[in-house]
């Protein structure tokens, strides 16, 4: 290693990583728990609340607000849909806290949510709901929330590091606690290192290794990625919720794997195969209205049984129920099509599943504290709450209740801890180094890298998994590794060089995928959002384990442990003796 | 000479109409979006010349790249392509891919829009293209600007809600019907993209003048009943930067990728801060 860099050093109290949901919450909370002149620092990889996936929140934000809805009502759905895998204590904290939340959100943050026409608030049913319980602003309510929450923070004295980006955690010499976190300033390519007291890690999930994703694109999954080289746990890794409708457009655009929304199906959209024919009650009897996981598997079973290379995708039909109503009632989806080339009121748009959010994370307890001193982790980077599954709604409610909560904490921990930690400077050292290395090697094709990839995790480890496509995917998986540290970067300009972060980003994406094919092998059973064709049964309930992967150093070593029914158990419930399954009418 | 490339691509801004305060109609796009194009372009292997402004704050000039044209194609996924095949160096900014985050502006073809959800068919001019960094803004790399002076508009303006109520109480009743809040949800959905900010003359003029979104913002709070302080919302945008130096031109309504209509919030502004002055003199 012949590169030499200068690593900038400067202190803070609490450091957050992330401007989503959770990074924003746990700012303000940790500007109102903490002690007077308190620093707080928050990092992004991009532009503070821009980047990130809480702005392209579509649904809503569930919450149960009465008119018959409970917290515990809640709580079962929760626990239902993640398919008994959710650390309960977890789920319970989301859902009472998640009342709170919408209250602040739209009392202190400025939120306006949609409202009845008596002025009360608004709420919808997504799929696997037993009320209406999404409180939403149309379908847009992400860009409400963030938006409020990013005018709150820039309003305040926190220090805002924007396009840093968070390349290593570095804990003490005795690896106890966290010191601070080492970044790259994005803009002039130097190195930073940031010591704190309290470091909030919320940089979001994305699965984006697949062929086909939804999440921005600046999302790499370099949060976990980063969490396991310090050999913390990491729970639920098999888990990967596909989103039935991603746009097809060709390999060559951005715009495809981005989502059709799942109203569109709601309302009355079919799916049709390339003779035109629907399909999806083939798969189940509730049509293109299954959930999210049965849909998905149902377009990925039709488009394994179609032999035309030329034809991918299956297609959604909308224009039965009138291009001009549909125009009408899916206006921002119709547009987007538009701009992107497609009509979808009056023609077909091409669809295939295509990878949303990430259930696994890091492993936390429901004050968001991990077995770190020093490190909290919230919103799509922690696992446990979601379990197998996530409903819609309850992405965007995780966020801002962990976020907040953490922030909670942090102010309130920091008061015990007096000293900042010194950092272990060979780990220091060596993160750098990793940084360097592509600058020492010979440029290569890294983007075919990253396509190579996304084609490896969607063929073998993917809608639907088998033993075989698995260890052909971890095969694919480190042969990739291998190319990517032959394959170098010019170094030339290190100041906003995005191929320079094209290669981290895919070394994160390398690392998460390995670990995402061990616990897909290991789970020998199909469960929420984890299918595997040689195993579909879902296995035991009462016996539910998870999985949890811990890497040291080159190896990766998965375990089960049982899940802990410390509030329900399977074939139980908390509601009410008489309370009604669901609160919901079947909807036309 | 930072900017020079700026002054060439305000060709467009500057035969904009002036237009009246009154004037509530959307006017005529100056560059046409050409819609059935879009739709019907077949799929023919041609090439465009694109036009790529490469420097830093200090300087700068355009390189000229040769871009394999494809069916479904926006600017964000030329500015892509030459990225990943023909020059690592170039820099750029994006992220959602979908019009919600509103991290991709840039000017094209001297226009500003938002680059990932513009399709090539749509702006290209013969078989070339021109993509430079968005204007009124510092340049960081290439086709990055740095949106910070935008943002703290944002702040200045008093862009963000003073509570009055807390997490503890009721979330108060109010009706989406009722005429305030019909007003402010027109204005709500704003990204904060800047490309009305990049399209604004008087803040090309006005350095200090706080901008389209910002003050649309504080249109939206002044129309907001869980604001209570109305008074200060009118008084952070009646000063030195506010609001009444908007010459009403409307290139922040005519180009708003949301179909958004600042100049009529900015005119609402105006109206209720001479009512206010009004008052106070009497």
């Amino acid at each position: 290693m012949t590169v030499k860099a200068h690593i900038k050093r400067h202190d803070t109290d609490i450091l957050i990583l992330g401007t989503g949901g959770a990074g924003l919450f746990g700012a303000l909370h940790a500007l109102q728990s903490a002690p007077m002149h308190t620093k707080v620092t928050i990092a992004v990889k991009g532009l503070i609340g821009k980047c990130g996936c809480t702005r392209m929140v579509q649904g809503g934000y569930n919450v149960a607000l009465g008119n018959g809805d409970t917290v515990e009502r809640h709580f079962m759905d929760t626990i239902n849909g993640g398919k008994w895998l959710p650390n309960q204590d977890m789920a319970w904290r989301l859902c009472t806290e998640a009342v709170t939340r919408i209250h602040e959100l739209e009392n202190e943050i400025g939120c306006y949510f949609d409202r009845n026409p008596d002025g009360t608030v608004h709420q919808k049913a997504f799929a696997g709901q037993t009320a209406d319980r999404t409180v939403h602003k149309g379908d847009l309510t992400g860009i409400e929330i963030i938006s409020r929450l990013m005018e709150q923070v820039l309003a305040r004295p926190v220090e805002k590091l924007q396009e840093h980006r968070a390349i290593g955690l570095i804990p003490t010499v005795d690896g106890s606690a966290l010191s601070g976190v080492l970044f790259i300033d994005m803009r002039s390519g130097e190195f930073h290192f940031v010591r704190a007291k309290a470091v909030l890690m919320a940089t979001g999930g994305g699965p984006t290794m697949y062929k086909y994703h939804t999440p921005s694109g600046d999302k790499t999954m370099d949060g976990l990625a980063m969490a396991m080289r310090l050999g913390l746990p990491v729970r639920d890794m098999e888990m990967v919720q596909f989103h039935p409708t991603g746009l097809l457009a060709g390999d060559h655009t951005r715009m495809t794997g981005t989502v059709l929304e799942e109203g569109l199906r709601g309302a009355g959209g079919h799916l049709v195969n390339h003779q035109g024919n629907r399909f999806m009650f083939d798969y189940s009897d509730r049509g293109e209205r299954a959930t999210r996981d049965v849909v998905s598997r149902g377009i990925y079973a039709e488009m394994r049984k179609n032999n035309d290379p030329s034809q991918v995708g299956m297609f959604i039909s909308m224009s039965h129920l009138g291009p001009d109503n549909v125009r009408k009632k899916f206006a921002g989806m119709v547009k987007r099509c538009e701009d992107s080339g497609f009509d979808l009121a009056a023609g077909q748009v091409e669809v295939v599943p295509t990878a949303h959010y990430f259930m696994g994370g890091v492993v936390v307890d429901a004050e968001t504290r991990t077995s770190l001193e020093g490190l909290y982790v919230a919103g799509e980077d922690a696992g446990g709450a979601h379990g197998s599954n996530r409903l819609g709604g309850n992405g965007v409610a995780n966020s801002t209740v962990f976020g907040g909560i953490a922030g909670d904490n942090m102010g309130l921990d920091i008061r015990k801890m007096r000293a900042l930690r010194d950092p272990d400077e060979t780990v220091l050292q060596a993160e750098l180094d990793r940084a360097l290395y592509p600058l020492s090697k010979p440029t290569g094709n890294l983007h075919q890298l990253r396509q190579n990839l996304q084609e490896a995790m969607w063929d073998d480890v993917g809608v639907m998994r088998t033993r075989a496509g698995l260890e052909r995917g971890l095969q694919r998986i480190a042969d990739i590794k291998a190319e990517l540290l032959e394959t170098g970067v010019n170094g030339d300009n290190l100041g906003f060089n995005m191929t320079w972060h094209d290669w981290m980003n895919l070394s994160s994406l390398l690392d998460v995928s390995d670990v995402i094919c061990r616990a897909a092998l290991s789970r020998e059973n199909s469960r929420g959002a984890h299918y595997r064709e040689d195993f579909p049964e879902p296995g035991s309930l009462e016996n539910s384990y998870f999985t949890v992967a811990r890497q040291d150093g080159d190896t990766v070593d998965v375990k089960h442990e049982n899940v802990e029914f410390t509030i329900v158990r399977p074939g139980e419930t908390i509601l009410p003796e008489g309370e009604p399954e669901t609160l919901v009418g079947e909807h036309a | 000479m930072p900017r020079e490339f700026v002054i060439s691509g305000l060709r467009l801004f500057w035969s904009t109409a002036i237009m009246n305060e009154g004037f509530s109609e959307a006017p005529q796009r100056l560059v046409e979006d050409k819609k059935d194009t879009i739709l019907s372009m077949t799929n023919e292997t041609t090439k465009m010349s694109v036009k790529v402004w490469r420097g830093d704050k200090s300087s700068g000039s355009y390189q000229t790249f040769e871009v394999p044209r494809q069916e479904n194609q926006t600017v964000l996924d030329v500015v892509t392509w030459i990225q990943q095949t023909q020059d690592p160096n170039l820099s750029y900014r994006f992220a959602c891919r979908v019009g919600m985050c509103g991290s991709c502006a840039m000017m094209v073809n001297g226009a500003p829009r938002w680059t990932c959800r513009t399709h090539v068919n749509k702006v290209l001019d013969g078989d070339t293209l021109e993509v430079a960094p968005l204007r009124n803004l510092p340049v960081i790399k290439d086709l990055v600007a740095d949106m910070d002076p935008f943002f703290d508009k944002w702040v200045d303006a008093g862009g963000h809600h003073a509570p009055s109520a807390s997490r503890y109480d009721d979330m108060p009743k109010i009706s989406s019907d009722e005429p305030e809040r019909a007003e402010a949800n027109k204005s709500i959905e704003c990204i904060n993209c800047a490309v009305c900010y990049a399209a604004c003359d008087t803040v090309a003029q006005n350095p200090d003048y706080l901008g389209p979104a910002a003050l649309q913002r504080a249109w939206t709070l002044l129309n907001d009943k869980k604001v209570d302080d109305h008074d200060a919302v009118l008084e952070k945008v009646s000063g030195k930067g506010g609001c009444h130096n908007c010459h009403s031109q409307g290139s922040c309504t005519l180009y708003c990728p949301n179909g958004l209509d600042p100049m009529r919030a900015i005119a609402g502004l105006k109206s209720a801060t001479i009512k206010r002055a009004l008052k106070r003199g009497g």
